[in-house]
């Protein structure tokens, strides 16, 4: 009997261990990279790879909630992109309504509004088709990441929007807003955007029921829509934060660039779904949770920045990057059948 | 609809939110405005502007971040350009002492800021860097420059001027223009012939292409039968000559933007049967190759490693001087590679 209770002890600090690994990776990264790199522990260094994060960790966020859903957002990297050329367009341009002859210039506020909200409407879009049209959400996002991104070449036919100072004349100026330091701290802006965007992300999932509803849904969706659950509706808003998430990394980075580039976010969307699964999130849905995904995003800011400062050439950092993913979903599956061993444990000792 | 309301409400909130803290930044901006007008009518001020930077370079040189690190930031080297651009210029600033850090971007704008971020939290003495876009890479060399860190930009260029201290590239006009005089002789002055372009937002894809046809226009007998971009790519050249041969089997020379696409050409059309005159640009090994077998015409060396080397002697030279004594945007002719003097031609490095 004691040999057991020992045992069980041995596995109860196993799964502590087990479930801050990602925590305890970015401390062994960290401690790594500050004696092979020796600019790294600074204060500059640490708030470049913060505002680096920034941008995958807020994609990351909708990304979590929609893998929880047991779905998958590949079209995030686009809405950041199109969300960019979008607010850069109205600002360089602004919106030219030829019924009336005019062209209107939105104030920095109001067009990232319009933005992001815009941003919103495209992951909706993503989440009616998937719903409504029952397309596998792998092929339905594969699909608007490619209409996103050409219709973000065509919105300057692949040119740059590089005017984004604005006009003080046009009231339109301001943009760079996002891409700067919080009002005379070091702190940037987007940091603070993508904490704002965590916090409330993680509280709606835990403490609402619209959050432990988008839990169920992954877990069991049929058995949530016998138990009268909206389904559909759920999973529309879980993709219609996600387009919010990116258009709103989207506004970022063209503010940080001072710069609309249509092919900004290429590739991003796997960014995203790393941190997503480092900081684990399953890919089968219903388990996951917002404060491991920025610990993963951090994990993958980490590594790239800290490589880099290394001299770590490409092709390595690639090889790093795609191993720590695998070995972090490899832990993954043993803390949960550890988990399921545990449980299972418990329960023949109560008997 | 209970739990609509809420989303809904919830989303206002954080919209009202984000309206808030975006009304507190104003106060900011308008401070930021007034340098940024003295910057726009100096390079409007074309009179003064050689003045200008040489007193600039006098009076505050940028001394670099403080370590002795050179940082070579170019695109992916998997293209064997960037490849002898970022290893001839590793081995140049080992050679004068320097330790170098090599960085890719990808052609990614963001990746590249990043890795400028990088640079200056690394302290870096200087940042050569191919550059990731016109307009995009313009505020990464600006915020090296507030970081004392000189910039000094390789094989393409940028929008502004009197941010980097030196932008050395290839006379992509003068490249094109010389072998597309050899393409127009290997035509006989007439006969149908199809364009690939380089990426369209790349600056370079445009000079080529208007300079190739600034000469093959003088013919009225050259036809262009097809234009299509083909992003640079040599699988995307290969899809597009393929569709193109489809509709016009009747063509009788193709121009590319690059060489790589010119690769994807020539396999496209050594499957339809067919040797026809085919004319790059850069001089890669693998064009060299193309143009000994004789299956492609001529292409346009760009001298990478002359081009590498020379911007790291600058930034020695600068970061010792504080001037480079030099013009900041500085033009490095190409050579017009054809079967005659191919053997020449390694590794982009041209041997007279």
């Amino acid at each position: 009997m004691a040999g057991t209770k020992k045992s069980g002890n041995n596995n109860q600090l196993l799964m502590t261990l087990l479930k801050g690994r990602t925590f305890i990776v970015l401390i062994i990264l960290f401690i790594f990279f500050s004696i092979t790199a020796n600019n790294f522990l600074t204060a500059g260094a640490l708030l470049s790879i913060a505002k680096h994060v920034a941008l995958y960790g807020i994609l990351a966020v909708g990304m979590t909630y929609v893998i929880i859903t047991g779905g998958i957002d590949l079209s995030v990297g686009s809405v950041a992109g199109l969300a960019g050329m979008i607010a850069g367009g109205f600002i360089e341009q602004g919106l030219t309504l030829k019924m009336f002859g005019v062209t209107v210039y939105f104030s920095v506020p109001l067009l990232v509004l319009i933005t992001v909200l815009l941003g919103g409407l495209m992951g909706m879009l993503n989440g009616l088709i998937i719903t409504k049209f029952n397309v596998a959400p792998f092929i339905a996002t594969l699909g608007t990441m490619y209409i996103w991104r050409g219709l973000a070449n065509i919105r300057s036919n692949g040119a740059t929007f590089s005017q984004l100072a604005g006009h003080e004349g046009l009231g339109n100026t301001g943009f760079n807003f996002f891409g700067s330091n919080l009002g005379g701290t070091s702190i940037p802006v987007g940091v603070v955007i993508m904490a704002i965007i965590a916090i409330f992300a993680g509280i709606v999932l835990k403490k609402t029921p619209f959050g432990w509803h988008v839990l169920s849904i992954g877990g069991n969706e049929k058995a949530s829509k016998l138990s009268g659950i909206k389904v559909d509706r759920v999973k529309i808003w879980v993709y219609a934060f996600s387009g919010f998430c990116a258009a709103v990394v989207g506004i970022i980075a063209t503010s940080q660039l001072v710069a609309a580039h249509p092919a900004t976010g290429e590739s991003w969307e796997m960014n995203a779904i790393a941190s997503s699964v480092l900081g684990g999130t399953s890919m089968a849905g219903g388990v996951g949770n917002i404060g491991g995904t920025i610990v993963g995003a951090f994990v993958i800011g980490v590594i790239n920045d800290g490589m880099t400062m290394c001299g770590v050439t490409e092709f390595w950092q690639q090889i790093i990057r795609g191993l720590v993913i695998i070995v972090a979903v490899i832990i993954d599956q043993f803390q949960r059948n550890l988990q399921a061993k545990m449980a299972l444990q418990a329960r023949n000792e109560n008997k | 609809m209970k739990g609509f309301k809420k989303v809904l409400a919830m989303l206002l909130a954080v919209a009202m939110v984000a309206a808030m803290v975006m009304g507190c930044s104003g106060g900011d901006d308008a401070k930021e405005e007034a340098p940024k007008d003295d910057a726009q009518t100096e390079s409007t001020d074309e009179g003064g502007e050689d003045a200008a930077p040489e007193d600039d370079t006098q009076a505050e040189a940028l001394k670099g971040g403080g370590s002795n690190i050179i940082y070579i930031i170019t695109p992916s080297v998997s293209n064997p350009a960037f490849k002898a651009e970022a290893d001839t210029a590793t081995a140049k600033a080992k050679e004068l002492g320097y330790e170098v850090k090599a960085v890719s971007h990808d052609d990614d704008p963001t990746k590249q800021t990043e890795a400028f971020d990088n640079a200056i939290a690394d302290k870096a003495a200087a940042i050569i860097c191919d550059n990731a876009g016109a307009d995009a890479t313009i505020e990464a060399v600006k915020k090296a420059r507030d970081a004392q860190i000189p910039t000094f930009l390789i094989d393409r260029e940028i929008n502004e001027e009197g941010v980097a201290i030196s932008q050395i590239v290839a006379n992509n006009y003068q490249g094109a223009k010389a072998i597309a005089e050899e393409f127009v002789v290997a035509m006989g002055e007439k006969g149908k012939y199809v364009e690939l372009l380089g990426k369209e937002s790349d600056t370079n894809a445009g000079v080529r292409s208007s300079a190739f046809h600034e000469v093959i226009d003088q013919y009225p007998d050259m036809e262009m039968v097809a234009q299509q971009t083909a992003n640079w790519e040599q699988t995307e050249a290969f899809d597009k000559m393929e569709a193109i041969l489809q509709s016009n089997p009747d063509i009788n020379g193709v121009i590319c933007g690059n060489d790589t696409m010119m690769q994807g050409a020539c396999a496209a059309l050594e499957a339809a049967k067919l040797n026809l005159p085919v004319i790059g640009v850069d001089g890669s090994d693998e064009a060299a190759a193309l143009i000994k077998e004789g299956k492609a015409t001529g292409t346009a060396l760009q001298q990478f490693a002359v081009i590498a080397s020379m911007a790291v002697e600058q930034a020695d030279k600068y970061l010792k001087e504080g001037s480079t004594g030099l013009d900041e945007k500085q033009l490095v002719d190409c050579i017009a590679i054809t079967k005659d003097n191919v053997d020449k031609l390694s590794g982009f490095v041209f041997t007279e």
